[in-house]
């Protein structure tokens, strides 16, 4: 069964939620998103499951905490949304606590299990449909409600203001020029080549980030800018709470001020779930065939930098090194042997990680999961000791992450379970091995 | 959430080990939180940054951007780091009594 520990944990974003809800809201919101939002895949998956649990072992939730049937993808489906449908949406309070516990904390929607399911089943598509639920009656955790908040009132995750925005990127400007003369953050250069947008921890917590960048722009000759206004932020908790009108606004802003300043494409920072959000779930919600503009993740644009010969590396890492590869990038797009290209020209000593590929495990940070915050974070390290195993045996002590919620996770897996290792970014790594004198 | 303790101090921590009463923040129960955050001795410098960071969330309800901080307290992010190892969120914040930050950190 479930680890009691975790089904006491209070939060209030659910557990006050709860308390206003009525019998009728409940029904008539379910029964809405089964009805009228979710689409006829929804149907074909609950039908042609057989429930054979091929998909258990394919998750890190199920394998780290003692292989416990009740952690089984299947099981988290059954105990949510099979629910929901067959008792007509006539659920009540404690059965929905225990449904927003499961789907927003128990699964990453990393999509690992629907590789391993027979028939290629979208289980996390399922979790996120139980998550909208959760969003329309007001369950969501409070932290990652928070983000959601940030999102609807400045667009960005991290209630950045207008006027700090430009104010970071000149700082990162000045700090970049001190590095390589000449670099320059170019706002909202129409035409460029390359418009480049980060998520706001970026320019939140480690604007060195975006320095970095200025310097591998210039030392690249990209011909590149960056918007002044609402829409820089690529990153979208809300796909992630269930909030699929803020999602949509959140995208269609980032996209609309790409297309604005008529830029060839979008390159994005180090982070997979944008990334998921602006090419995937953003233009499906927002009923577009396909993105007005081509978009790379920063991974394909530095392969293209370093292979082309746009970037020389000068000095390679010497520590031995092994890199994650995040669900969104990777099995959600195939970046392997791009991100694998990559590592090894900057890196003399490279220990892969076993699984990899599209069979690694999750960092069980992401799909919003790190940003329920505090009160699940030993439930979260309980749920990624495979992860631990999996790293101590490369025997690196640097690990790569082109992805943010996968650079936290790892850093608090670290932490936890002491495997004395540290975390970066490629963006780090790279400003420190590009030749800056030709 | 979890009670910590050092040297005198007991005050309840979340599981990241951020305050969960920040209204009972003081200077002893920042040293009892340096210690967490491999800080053995707050000197003039951190007392600065700590002391802004804390203002600044006492008079916002969030922490101020890592620009802000820089300009203010006249520390360049990597005398920040230097400071705080493990960062301006997780490290300097954390010392300050405040809330872990939301969003993906």
């Amino acid at each position: 069964m479930s680890d009691p520990t975790d089904m006491m944990i209070a939060d209030a974003g659910i557990d006050e939620g709860i308390k206003k809800l009525t019998p009728e809201r409940i029904e008539q919101t379910i029964r809405h998103v089964l009805d009228n939002e979710s689409a006829a895949r929804m149907k074909v998956y609950l039908e042609t499951c057989v429930h054979c649990g091929l998909c258990a072992e394919a998750c890190h939730t199920y394998n780290s905490r003692d292989r416990d049937p009740d952690y089984a993808p299947v099981a988290k489906v059954k105990n949510t949304l099979w629910e929901m449908v067959k008792r007509k949406g006539k659920v009540d309070g404690p059965f929905l606590k225990n449904a927003a516990r499961i789907a927003f904390t128990e699964c990453g929607a990393c999509r690992r299990c629907s590789m391993y399911c027979p028939f290629g089943i979208d289980i996390a598509y399922q979790i996120m449909t139980v998550r909208r639920i959760c969003s329309l009656l007001g369950l969501v955790p409070q932290y990652l409600q928070d983000t959601t908040n940030s999102h609807a009132v400045t667009s960005n995750q991290m209630w950045v203001q207008p006027d700090d925005w430009i104010d970071t990127l000149m700082w990162q400007e000045e700090e970049a020029m001190s590095e390589l003369s000449g670099a320059r953050i170019p706002l909202d250069k129409e035409g460029a080549d390359v418009f480049y947008s980060v998520i706001a921890p970026e320019p939140k917590i480690l604007a060195q980030l975006i320095g970095n960048m200025a310097v591998i722009m210039k030392a690249a000759n990209i011909d590149w800018t960056m918007p002044s206004a609402d829409g820089w932020d690529n990153s979208n908790m809300a796909m992630y709470s269930g909030d699929f009108e803020v999602m949509g606004r959140v995208e269609r802003a980032h996209w609309e001020r790409a297309a604005q300043l008529r830029v060839k494409r979008i390159v994005m920072g180090e982070c997979g779930h944008a990334y998921r959000g602006a090419v995937y779930d953003g233009p499906k919600w927002l009923a577009w065939k396909q993105p007005p503009i081509p978009m790379v993740h920063a991974v394909e644009f530095y392969y293209e930098l370093i292979k082309s010969g746009k970037l020389v590396i000068k000095r390679k890492i010497e520590e031995p090194v092994t890199v994650q590869d995040p669900c969104n990038i990777v099995r959600g797009r195939g970046l392997h042997d791009k991100l694998r290209y990559v590592i090894k020209a900057l890196c003399e000593d490279f220990r892969d990680m076993e699984p990899r590929h599209e069979h690694n495990y999750c960092c069980a940070a992401g799909g919003g999961v790190i940003n329920c915050g505090p009160p699940w974070k030993l439930s979260r390290m309980k749920s990624i000791r495979c992860k631990a195993d999996q790293l101590a045996a490369t025997k690196a002590s640097l690990i790569i992450t082109p992805c943010h919620n996968c650079h936290s996770g790892i850093e608090d897996i670290i932490g936890h379970y002491k495997l004395g290792m540290h975390v970066k970014f490629i963006n780090e790594l790279l400003v420190k091995a590009i030749d800056l004198e030709s | 959430m979890a009670t910590f303790e050092y040297e005198g101090v007991s005050i309840q921590v979340d599981e990241d080990g951020f305050m969960e009463e920040p209204e009972k923040w003081n200077e002893e129960v920042a040293k009892a939180l340096a210690s967490t955050e491999g800080v053995t001795e707050l000197t003039e410098d951190h007392w600065k940054v700590v002391n802004y960071l804390r203002d600044y969330y006492l008079k916002f309800g969030v922490a101020p951007m890592i620009r802000k901080l820089c300009k203010e307290s006249k520390y360049s992010l990597k005398q920040i780091y230097e400071l705080f190892p493990s960062g301006p969120a997780k490290g300097a914040c954390k010392v300050a009594g405040l809330p872990k930050p939301t969003g993906c950190v």
